[in-house]
């Protein structure tokens, strides 16, 4: 029903006289999916939370519009002694919104703040050893081995007035009962939070004292939770909201031939695969096999081959979407260019790979899937379900909220499973740690690696890889973990998750591929 | 008498208790709410923490309990999507929903009753059949699709009205109303007629069809027999005796009204507590789940007994049968 509205919808708008856009000059409102759960920058590690809050706070480094590292609070850094450590220059004269000025003292307090054991980005810091106040604008980071990315990882650790939030009893995050800084905000960032209704709006307006310079024309700015995908396109095309995140990819041509809106697309950072069982001994939802195929590398592959990836993204994905060979997209620091295509869509191979493996009829087995975490993810599901069943490999699809999701998938209750995977640090190595590594609850390793996936080697190259100065070393590294992982078809990826922006006609941005919307990137003309 | 109220304030008691029961028997299945609250770097340690700490790994008799004891004492909890009192977020949605039910029971009873009258004084007339007809729609359309059509029509058509919230509210204290500003007023338009249609619509063919009832009585015969006027027969008799059954059903669909405000709410992104409760199963946040539903089945029994005791009052029988009879 929604779907038949937005295109009556979209049919409507393409006539020009009966929209008239609300290009209410340097105001700009826009719409969100899910509200930011909290405006503590350490309580949350999550998209929306650190996404808005981004505007607001800063860290000592930033992402740029192409995702690289720039100086944010930091003007500079540099490595101590042979991996020691980083040393990180302090900007100065920066004040935090509340008029206090921001010294070393900040980012020591704000470490210790984020990596307690209250807060939610702790993991950040398990390289860290300790971060020591060299002066009132230097601070030293010593790490337990040398750590090239460690300023990468920091993008999101966002600084806070230790004096606020000792003042307002908010000295360490509190996610379960809330303290001042779940609804209050003083960050350094270029915009300051004036309103915070949870789940109605939040305001934002300019920070006169910013230290950076204004790149936008933004006076206020009003963000606002809409949840039903129909409404928040109905506001975006009656002119209630400049900008809408996501838009559903259905509605994607219809809009781009509407010219009072714009549709903004990139690829996301999250890469779609598929995941196995491969410690387990028997598949838990087959009537009539024995013992567990998915431990055979031939089984692994044969579904490979079954996918025609790109007949999913042309039609459920619209062409929305690209084909991965590996766990990070093409965006992502490490990326493996060396690595060889993903295996093509070949039936045939496949099935005789089945029959290699001593399964020429197929078999049958229970594949779980999610219906509300990744776009269209559960007609993916059906998709791969119908192309696996051509080879043989009779699916049982049971597709749920993921609410109930992850629960089932900690629980071991699939024989398969669609998982996507977003790398908090923008590199090639978060996905082997917690995907590739054999799961290892003391090392903090392979805690998102439900199946058990395990090789030596990867374990092996890990920590060679955190550790690696030299970038050719590294990125040599990374590329042999990417080829084992493909040869051992471990994941069997399918495609990088588009992102699809409506806005206004009037409004031009910025769009990164770690879905943050930056407002000092907005214009509206 | 009073024999009888206090029975039925037992029942009522007996019945919340089990809703709650029921209720919370029910949320293990609306999935796990741990996920939602640690970030993607979490770890096995973390979610046993935090699963103890939230009291979730208990039976749900235990958590039930748990909850009837804070919450005799006025405690909620607190949300776990948002870390506030649960009680707070509840106080600060109320006034949504509210101002939004007044608005639309006032809609359909003034609409429904009117049109009632008119359609079956007028039974033949060409604009009463009109009326009959788009009616079924607005008893058969879903609710949500009437919203989505109204916000196609007059938001991105027409561009009259806003498409989504409240507009701009006015802060009294414990209370915000968007009643005093024209964007407020102009916000209320689509969803009160969304959610007050199907109740519009109902009173409508209820009144019509008690009032064909009612004319066709001997007393309204005698009373045009008198030459009274048509107006004095039809408004003065005729309604009168046909406002006992709907006056009931109006008050059975007040606490519909504000249950039912759910999916307007959703449609129209207003934030009411319906929107709260639809979020709060999306986020499994418990303590908000919990607390609406213990709210609208107190109130859905609360106005239960209300009409149970004022029969009492009302119909005599009821009274003499209870006594035995003579």
């Amino acid at each position: 029903m929604f779907r038949f509205f937005t295109a009556a919808a979209c049919a409507a708008a393409l006539v020009p006289a009966a929209l008239v856009p609300a290009a209410q000059a340097e105001e700009f409102s826009w719409a969100v999916t899910t509200d930011p759960q909290t405006m503590d920058p350490h309580a949350v590690n999550s998209t929306p939370v650190l996404g808005f809050l981004n505007n607001v706070y800063e860290g000592l480094v930033r992402r740029g519009k192409d995702m690289s590292i720039e100086p944010a609070l930091a003007t500079s850094w540099e490595p101590i002694g042979a991996g020691e450590g980083w040393r990180f220059h302090l900007r100065e004269g920066v004040t935090f919104q509340d008029g206090s000025a921001f010294t070393a003292e900040d980012v020591i307090f704000s470490y210790q703040r984020a990596s307690s054991p209250e807060a939610d980005t702790a993991s950040w810091f398990a390289p860290v050893s300790e971060m020591l106040q060299v002066d009132d604008y230097t601070v030293d980071v010593l790490t337990h081995s040398p750590n090239p990315i460690f300023p990468d990882s920091i993008a999101n650790w966002m600084i806070m007035d230790s004096g606020w939030a000792e003042t307002n009893a908010a000295a360490r995050p509190d996610k379960e009962s809330g303290n001042h800084a779940t609804l209050h905000t003083n960050g350094t960032g270029a915009f300051r939070m004036t309103t915070r209704e949870p789940g109605l709006r939040t305001v934002l307006e300019p920070f006169e004292g910013w230290w950076g310079e204004a790149e936008h024309n933004i006076t206020r700015a009003e963000m606002t939770p809409i949840q039903n995908p129909a409404t928040a396109l109905a506001a975006l095309l009656s002119g209630d909201v400049d900008m809408i995140n996501p838009v559903p990819i259905q509605d994607v041509q219809r809009l781009q031939g509407n010219p009072d809106v714009k549709v903004v697309q990139g690829i996301e950072a999250r890469v779609i695969m598929l995941g196995f069982p491969h410690e387990a001994d028997a598949l838990k939802f087959s009537a009539e096999t024995e013992g567990n195929p998915f431990a055979d590398v031939r089984v692994r592959k044969a579904v490979a081959h079954a996918i025609n990836v790109p007949a999913i993204l042309r039609t459920i994905m619209r062409g929305n979407a690209e084909p991965v060979n590996q766990l990070v997209s093409g965006a992502m620091r490490g990326y493996s260019d060396a690595l060889e295509d993903a295996p093509a869509y070949d039936p045939e191979a496949a099935k005789a790979l089945l029959s290699e493996a001593g399964y020429p009829d197929g078999f049958s087995f229970g594949f779980k899937c999610p219906n509300n975490r990744y776009l269209n993810d559960e007609a993916v599901c059906q998709a791969v379900t119908a192309m696996l069943a051509q080879v043989g490999l009779t699916a049982t699809l049971d597709a749920m909220p993921v609410q109930n999701y992850w629960p089932e998938l900690r629980a071991d209750n699939y024989d398969m499973y669609l998982l996507g995977w977003s790398p908090g640090t923008f590199d090639a190595e978060h996905p082997i740690r917690f995907l590739g590594a054999t799961p290892n609850e003391e090392k903090k390793l392979g805690s998102w690696n439900f199946g058990g996936y395990s090789n030596a080697r990867v374990d092996e190259l890990l920590p060679q890889i955190q550790s690696e100065i030299d970038e050719p070393t590294r990125q040599g590294m990374l590329d042999e973990v990417a080829q084992t992982l493909q040869d051992e078809a471990a994941y069997v990826p399918l495609y990088v998750q588009p992102l699809v922006w409506g806005t206004g006609s009037n409004v031009t941005l910025t769009q990164r591929p770690d879905n943050f919307f930056i407002l000092r990137w907005v214009s509206v003309n | 008498m009073l024999a009888y109220i206090i029975r039925r304030v037992a029942q009522s008691a007996l019945v919340l208790l089990i809703v709650g029961l029921v209720a919370f028997a029910m949320f293990r299945f609306v999935g796990d709410p741990i996920d939602n609250m640690l970030g993607q770097e979490r770890t096995a340690d973390d979610i046993e923490r935090l699963r103890e700490q939230l009291g979730l790994d208990q039976p749900f008799v235990v958590q039930y309990y748990r909850f009837l004891e804070n919450a005799v004492q006025g405690n909620f909890g607190v949300s776990y999507r948002q870390g506030r009192p649960v009680i707070d977020i509840l106080m600060e949605r109320a006034p949504a929903t509210l101002e939004l039910a007044a608005v639309s029971g006032i809609l359909a009873v003034l609409f429904g009753i009117a049109l009632g009258v008119f359609t079956a004084i007028r039974r033949k007339g060409i604009a009463a059949n009109i009326i009959m007809s788009v009616s079924l729609i607005g008893v058969s359309l879903p609710t949500f699709l009437i919203g989505i059509l109204l916000i196609y029509l007059f938001s991105v058509e027409l561009g009259w009205l806003p498409s989504f919230g409240r507009g701009e509210v006015v802060d009294l204290g414990a209370w915000t109303t968007g009643f005093l500003t024209a964007s407020g007023l102009k916000a209320l338009i689509l969803p009160s007629i969304t959610l007050g249609l199907y109740q519009m619509t109902l009173i409508m063919r209820l009144v019509r069809s008690e009032m064909l009832e009612v004319l066709r009585q001997d007393y309204i015969r005698f009373a045009r027999a008198r030459g009274l006027r048509n107006r004095a027969v039809h408004f003065r008799h005729a309604l009168k005796n046909t406002m006992v059954p709907v006056i009931t059903v109006i008050g059975l669909q007040v606490g519909a009204i504000i249950a039912f405000a759910i999916i307007t709410e959703t449609v129209f992104q207003w934030p009411g507590v319906g929107l709260l409760f639809i979020n709060a199963i999306q986020f499994v946040d418990i303590p908000v789940m919990a607390a609406y539903l213990m709210l609208i089945s107190v109130m859905f029994v609360g106005i239960n007994l209300i009409v149970d005791i004022l029969y009492f009052f009302i119909d005599p029988r009821l009274r003499v049968d209870r006594k035995g009879g003579h």
